[in-house]
């Protein structure tokens, strides 16, 4: 092994340097940057008949900027619709206590998310507070069937499954 | 501390086992401080078993090993401190091929010794001087001939100046100057610093004469110790065939018969 | 009889590797043979990771391309050559092409020192050859890996950026946007460079222990090489499918 001294200094910092400059670039231009919760979360609940393929993590928009993310899933044993727990960044501590929230996807094949459509009341949610407007998942294969087999006759209320005079084609929730 | 007049080593009815088999018995040797020692033998005799034996690598199975006035530890912290105060010529040199002449001598004193840089280095330089490599402080070890590695490996052995000093078949492949420069810098940094060396070589000639006590091993034992002139002098009909090389004696010509190509590959 | 002599190889490689931490004291001796280390098994793997990261790039954009078009679903390919680079590919080839260059150089470095006594004249010096030779070698493996990671990445995005856009004729604004819109910064990014540095730090204790430990012989350095690349390569496969199912259950 020849090299020695300076030089393998040198070649060792260039290598260093052109190591962290790619995953410096790498992280900025690449990735969604979301380094991390900065400040503090509080917790909202939504109940909705149908979550469709709403996912832990998946965002929390309103007019589409994201304000929180979903942190858990559950099912109410005694209702049996799904209980979510939607973790809200403190920046936007001031949204109306008659806030609706529906479940979106973005664009037609994407991801779903949760959008928030704040009311016009003088009241605030609170923490740990309940959304009590909601609106469930559209399973777009149902209502394509009930369109195309009901002759393309009213539309329906998506989540209103047992109101079907067509046959179902797609699963029931 | 021993007390300096402890002989360097001493051995009493030691008996060494390797891989199951013993390989030494019945040892009882003494090497006083400021002498040298050459074992002699032939080969698979188990000299460098006995050396091994010294350095610690190896546990004696019966009676005591004692180096420098206290037996050999066992614990690895002891050890260590007991190899500080020794110095090993290994036969394959063992320089470390990254790093430079200089630095390889340098190894057991920034290891083992605090101290300033300069001096330091002055040390070192002194150690190659004292080997007559002071030219050669900035070569790599692949730059070296033999005799010159060889010298560079003794420099580094002598860098902490050892009480004691091992040689490990230091004449292999070396040609007759190379040979006696190591012998005689063997006998005179022994003279000039005071060490207690023990040789370990099949090289009788060359060793005989610099040497305070000749010890020969065979037949798994110490079939002779005494001054080199006992030696020349001796009846044995082993250490006879031996000193005058003969083909056919004691230990015969023909292999004796073992379970050869049992191993496998 | 087998199993019960894998359990006790298992046994020493954890003690060797329990003996590397321990030498791994910061002095000054160890950081300048950790530089030296670096650039051994860093800088001189360059030219493969290079290279190797951007013909990945470029089949993977490829491929995706041909299998996306069948489903108009062509806007999924920037996320696709992203996240199968982050979560799976660059971490795991990464590794291997290390393990071949670098592990391998390792492994018959160390069972060269052994062969040549050098070892064990670190050894009757008081020195421990396992701090000297092995921990440098470890710790530049552990920073180096994540590193030579990132440039892979690079490589094969750029590569691939190269294939999409301008050859194959996708959006240059999309293709960033989906891109880093769907890569996660800590489950993706950050996950990628916590497995390399795991995948950097078993292929340098397997081939460390596999040349640390050859017979002292010439055939003993060259089996140590070849077993030193298979074992690490495949305990690299194994540990990535455990940290993935374990991360992401």
């Amino acid at each position: 092994m020849a090299i020695r001294g300076p030089r393998l200094e040198f070649s060792v910092g260039a290598f260093l340097l052109l190591g962290l400059a790619s995953l410096l670039v790498l992280a900025l231009a690449s990735t969604n940057r979301k380094i991390g919760s900065t400040g503090g979360h509080y917790t909202l609940t939504a109940h909705f008949s149908q979550i469709g393929q709403l996912r832990e993590r998946a965002p929390v928009r309103i007019g589409g900027v994201s304000i929180g993310q979903v942190d858990k899933i559950a099912l109410d044993p005694v209702k049996f619709d799904s209980v979510v727990t939607l973790s809200i960044s403190d920046q936007y501590k001031d949204l109306p206590s008659d806030t609706s929230a529906g479940i979106y996807t973005s664009g037609l094949l994407g991801d779903s998310y949760i959008g928030l459509e704040p009311g016009g009341s003088p009241d605030n949610l609170q923490p740990g507070g309940q959304i009590a407007y909601t609106q469930p998942a559209v399973d777009l294969i149902q209502l394509v069937g009930k369109y195309m087999f009901s002759g393309g006759g009213k539309s329906s209320d998506a989540s209103d499954a047992s109101g079907a005079a067509a046959p179902q084609t797609g699963t029931t929730p | 501390m021993p007390a300096e007049s402890s002989p360097a080593v001493r051995l009493s009815g030691t008996r060494i086992d390797r891989g199951g088999r013993t390989i030494l018995r019945d040892l009882d040797l003494v090497v006083p401080r400021g002498s040298i020692a050459t074992v002699l033998g032939p080969s698979g005799s188990g000299k460098s078993t006995l050396l091994a034996a010294l350095t610690g690598e190896l546990q004696v199975a019966a009676g005591t090993v004692e180096v420098l006035g206290a037996p050999v530890p066992a614990g690895s912290r002891a050890l260590l401190e007991m190899r500080k105060n020794l110095g090993v010529l290994l036969q394959g040199n063992g320089l470390l091929t990254d790093l430079s002449t200089a630095e390889n001598v340098a190894l057991p004193l920034r290891a083992h010794a605090r101290l300033p840089e300069p001096v330091l280095q002055r040390l070192v330089r002194m150690k190659l001087h004292a080997v007559g490599l002071l030219a050669a402080a900035d070569a790599w070890p692949r730059e070296l001939s033999g005799g010159m590695a060889r010298r560079v490996a003794l420099a580094r052995a002598i860098a902490l100046d050892p009480p004691l000093m091992l040689y490990d078949e230091p004449l292999t492949g070396l040609d007759p100057i190379a040979s006696g420069v190591i012998m005689s810098l063997i006998k005179r940094l022994n003279d000039t610093l005071g060490l207690t060396s023990i040789i370990v070589s099949h090289h009788v000639h060359e060793t005989l004469p610099i040497c305070d006590q000749a010890v020969v091993i065979a037949n798994g034992g110490i079939v002779f110790a005494g001054t080199p002139a006992q030696l020349q002098d001796s009846t044995d009909p082993l250490v006879r065939q031996f000193l005058l090389g003969e083909p056919d004696g004691p230990i015969p010509f023909d292999a004796p018969v073992r379970n050869y190509g049992q191993e496998a590959a | 009889m087998a199993f019960a002599s894998s359990i006790r190889a298992l046994g020493r490689s954890g003690l060797f590797a329990l003996t590397v931490l321990r030498g791994s004291a910061p002095t000054r001796e160890l950081f300048s043979e950790l530089v030296r280390e670096i650039y051994k098994i860093g800088a001189r793997s360059l030219p493969i990771i290079v290279v190797g990261g951007a013909f990945v790039g470029l089949v993977l954009t490829l491929q995706g391309y041909r299998t996306l078009t069948t489903y108009g679903a062509l806007d999924a390919l920037p996320t696709l050559l992203g996240l199968s680079l982050y979560r799976e590919l660059a971490p795991v080839l990464t590794a291997l092409l290390f393990i071949g260059r670098a592990g391998s150089s390792i492994a018959a470095e160390l069972g060269l020192m052994r062969a040549t006594d050098q070892i064990k004249a670190l050894e009757l010096m008081a020195i421990d050859p396992v701090a000297r030779a092995v921990a440098p070698r470890f710790w530049a493996a552990v920073l180096t890996v994540p590193l030579l990671t990132g440039i892979f990445i690079a490589l094969a995005i750029c590569a691939g950026w190269f294939e999409a856009v301008q050859v194959l004729g996708i959006d240059n604004g999309g293709f960033w946007s989906h891109l880093s819109a769907n890569v996660d910064f800590w489950d993706d990014f950050g996950v990628s460079l916590l497995k390399a540095a795991i995948f950097g730090a078993i292929a340098a204790l397997v081939a460390a222990y596999v040349g640390f430990n050859a017979e002292p012989t010439i055939e003993g350095t060259s089996v140590a090489t070849t077993r030193a690349v298979v074992n690490a390569s495949l305990l690299v496969l194994m540990f990535n499918f455990v940290i993935s199912a374990l991360l992401f259950n």
